[in-house]
């Protein structure tokens, strides 16, 4: 791309490339050694730069105190179903835009994709008293259900331009073969378009592990509450700031998120810019 | 709702049978009626958690309904009339309209320079491009006490380092005030917008024409002028799509502002998204929350049909 054969043009580029790198990481290397720092080191004006003593405290206290891991199964529940939920409507539906042609797909492709515009804030205050109606607020299943807000949109449209891309060919010799339609795209799509199916699950699972608005406000009662607004509760509230324990608790927060990008990364990323670089 | 998802499982199965003898007529009506069966599932969730909400709150916008009246009362225009009239709400769409601009030209920024840089080939680059994508994963919160932690008046690494290096004689209490306030939810939400935006323009990159871009060096093109040339030029089309995301996005952003400044100090970082919340949900006043959120959707609607008429190229 770049000629960096003279030196002004690699000490440009090092320079770039280190202010953004330091941008990018630091607060990442930040927020993992406060977590490893003890109370007395963490709280100083001119703080150190590593731990000088390795403290395990925050964390030790993060579990004994229990409500981190009731929150970490809440946000696992409602995660792993709101993904589930997610996905298993955005298959059928993408299928269908991709792989059917019929009057009104159009207008309902466009329907659901402008519903991405919708403001989430504006959307919740109307799902609030509906949720309340239905007698789920407060529940886990509310929260689930009102999750589709957030990822069904996109969804639909990834799996529609990875379902474009399989060659109608093999649907149509199986349809000569006889065989029913569900059946075709169970054992003929779904088998080839495993990585579409799994970006689009963790998709759905990223926007509810890591939502805040609607968690902390669809929510109410502490036993059920999940890990955004469950954090900031414990942690940052109106009495004190254990930023100790906030950088500890994050770091459990975080690491199942992470850990399943850093295997499926690219498959990801494939499927998020898939459509809008042509 | 829970019927609309069982639905999925079993209902359709019965008509979903095609014979292999049917006319072409019957064909078309079948695809038709296939068609629509694999789409009703996600499209009853789509009317109910959707579309009912979001016309129903377009609908409360012309609505007294608050703690004093339980039950919708219709009134017109009278929730805009004190919109316009309103000094709080109006700062409010000033307020947004910084966020917005600052944030996206932010990200985009960086998003590009960093998609170029990684784009350049060195030892690690795979690693390095993976690990750029972690801001952007982290739970909200996390975020916001990441940022928080950085910012934070007495013990943050931020008046550390900035004291030290001499920029400023007294730690400075970021978060409690105005354009301190503001920094700090710009630079922490551009922290995590820039590894997506920089993967868009790294898959704008990769269809970048190798071989014309080696006959512009021959001819004598520098680094810059290649840049300005061949490589920006080449990017248009992924750069607004990028800023169009990133105005979308930046528009509707709650979370990590509403975690580390709650709207405050007074009403310095009281966004858009922050204005409704608190009218809904802190006042209890429905009418005025979806009038202000009726407003909001207008002020996305213009970049929303830029996104739309794009994705909607192909179909």
């Amino acid at each position: 791309m770049f000629d960096l054969s003279t030196p002004l043009a690699r000490a440009v580029f090092a320079l770039m490339m280190g202010l953004i790198a330091l941008f990018l990481f630091f607060p990442i290397y930040w927020l993992v050694i406060s977590a490893f720092k003890g109370n007395a080191e963490l709280y100083q004006i001119i703080p150190t730069l590593y731990p000088h003593k390795l403290s395990l405290g925050h964390f030790t206290n993060a579990f004994e105190q229990g409500h981190l891991l009731r929150n970490l199964r809440n946000s696992l529940i409602v995660s792993c179903s709101a993904a589930a939920l997610n996905t298993l409507l955005a298959l059928y539906a993408g299928y269908s835009f991709a792989k059917f042609r019929y009057a009104g797909r159009r207008g309902v492709m466009i329907l659901l994709l402008s519903a991405q515009v919708f403001p989430f804030g504006l959307l919740l205050i109307s799902i609030y008293p509906i949720i309340t109606d239905l007698g789920l607020i407060d529940t886990r299943l509310g929260l689930i259900l009102s999750y589709i807000v957030f990822a069904l949109p996109v969804s639909t449209y990834m799996l529609y331009s990875y379902f474009s891309q399989v060659p109608s060919e093999i649907i149509e010799a199986a349809r000569a073969d006889g065989a029913s339609e569900l059946r075709i795209f169970h054992t003929i799509v779904m088998p080839v378009s495993i990585p579409a199916v799994v970006t689009v699950f963790l998709y759905g699972f990223m926007w509810s592990w890591n939502d805040l608005l609607y968690a902390m406000t669809l929510i109410v009662s502490e036993e059920k509450r999940t890990l955004g607004p469950g954090m900031l509760l414990s942690y940052l509230n109106e009495v004190n700031s254990d930023w100790g324990g906030a950088m500890a608790a994050s770091i459990v927060a975080s690491a199942p998120i992470v850990l399943a990008f850093a295997f499926l990364q690219r498959w990801f990323i494939q499927g998020v810019t898939a459509g809008s670089v042509k | 709702m829970a019927f609309a998802v069982q639905d999925s499982g079993k209902g359709p199965a019965a008509a979903l049978r095609v014979s292999p003898h049917a006319e072409r007529g019957g064909l078309k009506a079948r695809e038709r009626r296939v068609g629509w069966l694999f789409l009703a599932p996600a499209l009853i969730a789509f009317v109910a958690v959707i579309l009912v909400p979001f016309l129903r709150a377009l609908g409360l916008a012309f609505t007294r309904y608050d703690l004093q009246t339980p039950v919708p009362e219709f009134i017109g225009l009278g929730n805009f009339h004190a919109i316009l009239t309103s000094p709080e709400i109006l700062g409010s769409f000033v307020t947004t309209a910084i966020y917005v601009v600052l944030a996206t030209a932010g990200s985009v920024l960086l998003g590009l320079s960093w998609a170029l840089i990684l784009n350049q080939p060195f030892r690690g680059r795979a690693a390095l491009r993976a690990m750029s994508l972690i801001p952007w994963v982290l739970p909200s919160t996390v975020t916001a006490f990441v940022w928080g932690w950085i910012f934070n008046s007495r013990f943050g690494v931020l008046n550390a380092l900035l004291t030290s290096l001499g920029v400023i004689d007294y730690p400075t209490a970021w978060l409690s005030t105005s354009g301190g306030a503001m920094t700090a939810i710009v630079i922490t939400k551009v922290w995590f917008s820039v590894p997506l935006f920089m993967s868009f323009f790294l898959a704008g990159l990769q269809s970048l024409d190798k071989e014309q871009l080696e006959a512009a060096r021959v001819d004598g093109a520098h680094n810059l002028a290649l840049l300005r040339d061949h490589i920006l030029p080449h990017l248009k089309p992924v750069m607004l799509v990028v800023i169009v995301l990133g105005v979308i996005g930046n528009l509707q952003h709650f979370d990590t502002i509403f975690a580390l400044t709650g709207g405050g100090p007074v009403r310095a970082t009281s966004v858009l998204s922050i204005e409704v919340y608190r009218r809904a949900f802190d006042q209890w006043d429905i009418g005025m929350a979806s009038a202000v959120g009726l407003l909001w959707v207008a002020t996305i609607l213009p970049a929303a049909w830029f996104y739309l008429r794009h994705l909607l190229k192909g179909a």
